[in-house]
Formats: C-alpha cells, structure tokens, sequence
C-alpha cells in the first residue's frame, strides 16, 4: 500500500518537474520576444544594422556548414569503413572540439591565425583570418566540425557496408557502390547533420568572438549583433537580433526532429 | 570451375586457415559449419571482398585473385536480403544491368523473366519496406542472377525465415539451381538444407576446411569427432583397434566390436542408431557385434522411438514405434543388441 503511493507520489514528482521546466523554458523565450512594443521591434528589424548581420549570419554560416560537409563527408566514411593504425587516438582527437569551450577554441584559433609564423605567411598572401568575415567562417567550421563528424559517423555506422558489398558484385566500383547506395541509404543523417551543424554555425559567438572580434558593419553577425546592442543599450536592437535567433532555432529544430527520426528507418 | 588454393586470412578475431576446395560446374556445394567457422569470410572472399594473405582462387583456370568483385562476374545474396531500401523491387533487380549497360528490351526482358521465376512479378513496384521476409529473399536472388553469375554465393539464405517459407524457398532454390544450371556455393549451419540440396558438401569449422563429400556419404562416414557429432551422428565411441585377419577389433571401455574398416591404433567407431538391431531375449546369430545391455531411457519424438542402452557403453538405438509396441520396450528391461562390422565406421 505504502509502497504503491510512493509509487505514485514519485511519478507526480517527475510530471511536475517536467512542467516546471517546460514553463521555464517558454517564459524565457516569450520574456525575450514581448519585452518591447511590436513597433519598436519592427522598426530594428528593417534596420540596417541588423539586415547586414543577418545577411553576414546567413553567408558565414552557409559556407561553413558545406565545408563541415564537404570534410566530414569522407572522414565520417573512412572512420566508420576502414581500420588503420591510430584510428582510434585519431577519433579522440577529432572530439576534442566538442568538450572545449568555444572561448578557448576562439583563443587558440586568434593565435595561431595571428601570431604564428604560419598565420602571417598565409596572411601575407591574402589569407586573412584575424577580424575578417573569413575568421568568422573559420570558428564556426573549427567548432562544428565534430558535431557533423559525429553524426555523419553514426549514421554510416548504421548502414551495412554488405549493401556495397552487393553493388560491387553487380559491377560497380567502391566508389560508385558509395554514391550510388550508400549515400542515398544516409540521406536523413546528412540532412540532420546539415541541420544540427547550420544551426550551431548561425548562433556561434565565443569563438567568432575572439578570432574575428566584434566590428559593427563588419564582422557583426546576429549573436554578435545581440552582444554590440546590449553593451551600448540599445535593446529593441538586441532584442530584434535575438527574436531572429529564436524563429531560426525553432525552425532548425522542427527539421531536425523530423530528419533525425526518420533516419533510423534503413 | 571453381578453385580455392590454400587460401589464409588473418583478421586478428579470426583466421581462414589454408583453405583449398574445389566446386565443380553447375554444381550446388553447400558449406556446413556452426557460427563462426569462417564460412561467410570464405564466401566474401571468393567475391572479392576481402584480399586473403596468401594463396589463390582460380575461376575457369583463370586467376581472380587479385580481380575487384566487380570484374568476377559472382552473385552474392545474404541472409539479410541487403535490398537497397531506397530503389523499389523493380529497381533493385536491374540494378547490375545498369553498371553493365545492359538497357533497353533486353534488360527489361531479364528482369521480368527472373521476376517470374521467382514469383515476384506482381511486386516490382513495391519498395523493400513493404515485402515480407520471403518475398525480400526472392528480390535479393532475382537481384544476384540478373547479371548471370558464373557462381551464385548463398550466405545462409534460409536462416532469417520462418518454418514454412524456409521450406518453399529451399525447394525454389533447387528449382533455380536445376533451371539455370547456375554453379552454387550455399553458406548454412543447417544439415537438412545441406542435406536436401547440397550435390556435395564442405564442413568446416575453426576457419577450416574439415571434409568434403556427397552428404550422404560424410554422414555415413565423418572423418573426425567434429564432424560426426556436428552432423548428429549418435554412438561415437573412442577405442583401441587391432587387427586379426579380415577384421579389425575395437575395445572400447571393455567391449569388442568388430569393424570392416581395417585400421589399428586409438580411432573413433560410429555406429548410426538406425543400423542396430535390438532383440527382446538373446539370439544365435553370426554377427560378431552382439552385445547384452539394459534399457535406460525411451524417447518418443513421434515419428522414431530411440531408445538408450547401458552395455557397458552407452548406446542410442533407433527402432519403429511397431517394434516398441511388439517387444513390449520399457525402461530397465534388459536386451540383446547387434550389429553388423560393415556398419562400424572407423575414423
């Protein structure tokens, strides 16, 4: 009996903590959105501040999310495929980003970029990473790199490397076997990945904030925007930057879900 | 025809051991062997997949051993269908026509044909998803003979299915094997399949090969204790043989059977269940293999009774369910059993 209400008083427990933490979540978002007037609101986001960083946000994040891709694309294969000496001190090492604050991985980037011999040859010949829209591509690629690994190495997991087996007897080569049905097989992990790692590349700050610094009209992306606006206390800005932010993630979230359940369907 | 020459591979977890058989034209070989004997390693090595360390396969007296799959011309079909999901029935058979090239009417025509061999024709649009575990099979051997293999590779394609399918698509495999004359290497763990379709069979176990024969010859006469109690084989007793004129002698733990096969020395005897007499009283008789012993255990599956004898050795006899009713069989009766030397197997 008494067991039987403990049962039941831990399960009450558990559902109200998750409303309270669902309330949370939902009041933060619509404290964010309602704080100023509509009209306050509309008027920053025709501005032109935050069109440049939404146009610099969309531009820098694309890009580095198809370089993710293009990297990702064949280490993610060779890691799932192929066994070779060190794959495994190779796959830590490909982690790492992950756990690392992207502060630090911003730091690490602005010196070697900056400082080193190697950076300032390759800014010698036109290279140049420190405080450009090109450094903002580099922290948001070094950053999210993992994550697209990550989740295009598990999905190959997922996939039989039998099913190219099979193409190769019918007279395809490897490499064909791989086009022709591998990745067609991963094509709800390459979405998810190409989701999860736009997503994180729009709303990354530390890293962008150290290596390209925050310049207003020229590295000025939206979180960066979101940073300028509230130092100087210009709020409607920052919260336009903001509200911004929040449609893409809900967005970004909808498609994810989506494509990372159908993922498991092979 | 078919050569594998002292193949080795070594993949750390696992090991093929100098492997070498041979499979002739147009022949269905079935290897037997438990999980984990290296049989699909062999098969995919045969395909190309994997490059053994050392040793060769010859393919027509031609050598493929160093030829990607794609240039030796096998079919491979898996337990596990490996249908592409993401190309329907259709798309998945005439998938090998497309690397090849093969378009137009006459790739249509194969795969329509191949489709009604296998019953499949009313489901070439379907998408794998959609088919059940038979019909997926079907698929996946009409998809492995579109491009007409010299050797089809059956990697225990039987073993996801149920009782019933299973028993359908073995006879369809038959049919395939006798229509197109197509050369077969089946995978299984199976004696029945190995038994009822096999034209030869290789056991192996331990990445080797162990014996190969007609099936009903490697039954009769298993060449070790792996394979006679692999195989089922009841009454397999260890003795030392000696030889007196035509027959050689056995003593195993005290009791003296005579075998026709003529070997001396510390060898194995197996005697199949079905070849021993079993007798209610003790009879005159001139075979040599005539021993007393008390009945200890009757088993009835149905269709046989075996029944399990205390000679001093503990024997299983296989006798009708008409004789268990007419001698009145019951547990602690005591009986006479014989057997002739020709039905002693030595190994």
């Amino acid at each position: 009996m008494f067991t039987r209400l403990r049962e039941i008083s831990f399960k009450t427990g558990a559902l109200i903590l998750i409303l309270l933490l669902a309330a949370l979540i939902v009041a933060v978002l619509i404290s964010i959105v309602t704080h100023t007037s509509a009209q306050a609101l509309i008027t920053s986001l025709t501005s032109g501040e935050i069109w440049f960083a939404i146009r610099l946000s969309l531009a820098t994040s694309i890009i580095s999310t198809l370089i993710c891709l293009f990297v990702s694309l064949p280490a993610a294969y060779a890691l799932t495929r192929y066994n070779f000496w060190g794959k495994s001190i190779l796959n830590t090492i490909l982690d790492v980003p992950l756990a690392l604050p992207p502060l630090v991985a911003g730091l690490g980037l602005l010196i070697l970029f900056g400082t080193t011999s190697f950076g300032k040859g390759l800014s010698e010949i036109g290279i140049k990473f420190v405080f450009t829209p090109m450094g903002i591509v580099l922290a948001q690629f070094f950053v999210n790199v993992p994550f697209t690994l990550r989740v295009l190495r598990s999905t190959f997991q997922n996939i039989n490397p039998r099913y190219e087996y099979v193409a190769q007897t019918l007279g395809y080569t490897e490499a064909q076997s791989f086009y022709k049905v591998t990745l067609p097989m991963a094509k709800s992990g390459l979405m998810a990945a190409l989701v999860l790692t736009w997503c994180r590349g729009i709303g990354e700050f530390g890293a962008v904030l150290m290596i390209a610094g925050a310049t207003r009209f020229q590295t000025e992306t939206l979180p960066i925007s979101l940073y300028l606006n509230m130092l100087c206390g210009e709020l409607p800005m920052a919260i336009a930057a903001a509200t911004i932010l929040i449609v893409t993630s809900l967005v970004m979230l909808f498609f994810f879900e989506r494509f990372s359940s159908s993922a498991g369907v092979f | 025809m078919i050569s594998i020459r002292n193949i080795s591979k070594d993949f750390g977890d696992f090991v093929l051991n100098d492997v070498s058989l041979d499979i002739r034209d147009g022949e269905y070989m079935v290897i037997l062997g438990p999980t984990g004997a290296g049989k699909t390693i062999l098969i995919e090595t045969i395909a190309g997949i994997y490059r053994p360390d050392s040793g060769r396969i010859f393919l027509n007296d031609l050598d493929i051993t160093g030829l990607p799959p794609r240039m030796r011309n096998v079919g491979i079909v898996y337990q596990d269908y490996m249908l592409f999901p993401h190309l329907t029935v259709r798309k998945n058979i005439s998938f090998g026509l497309k690397a090849k090239k093969i378009r137009g009417d006459e790739g249509t025509e194969r795969v329509k044909e191949l489709a009604e061999m296998l019953g499949i024709s009313q489901l070439l649009d379907r998408y794998p998803l959609t088919l059940s575990g038979g019909e997926k099979q079907r698929a996946a051997i009409a998809r492995a003979l579109v491009l007409e293999p010299e050797v089809l590779l059956l990697d225990e394609p039987l073993s996801a299915l149920d009782d019933e399918t299973r028993d359908r698509l073995q006879e369809e495999l038959h049919r395939i094997h006798s229509v197109t004359g197509t050369t077969m290497l089946h995978v299984t763990h199976s004696f029945n399949e190995a038994f009822l379709l096999g034209s030869r069979m290789a056991v192996m176990d331990k990445g080797e090969i162990i014996q190969v024969g007609e099936p009903g010859e490697v039954f009769r006469k298993p060449n070790c204790k792996f394979v006679a109690e692999f195989l089922g084989v009841r009454n397999v007793f260890r003795g030392t043989a000696v030889i007196e004129g035509e027959t050689a002698y056995v003593n195993v733990n005290g009791l003296r059977m005579a075998s026709a096969n003529l070997r001396e020395g510390e060898v194995y005897i197996s005697i199949r269940p079905e070849d021993i007499l079993v007798f209610p009283g003790y009879i005159e008789s001139s075979t040599k293999n005539s021993f007393r012993g008390k009945v200890v255990d009757i088993s009835d599956t149905g269709t046989v009774v075996r029944i399990k004898v205390d000679a001093g050795v503990p024997f299983v006899v296989a006798v009708t369910r008409r004789s268990l009713v007419d001698m009145r069989l019951r547990t602690g009766m005591e009986v006479f059993l014989t057997f002739k030397s020709d039905d002693v197997h030595m190994f």
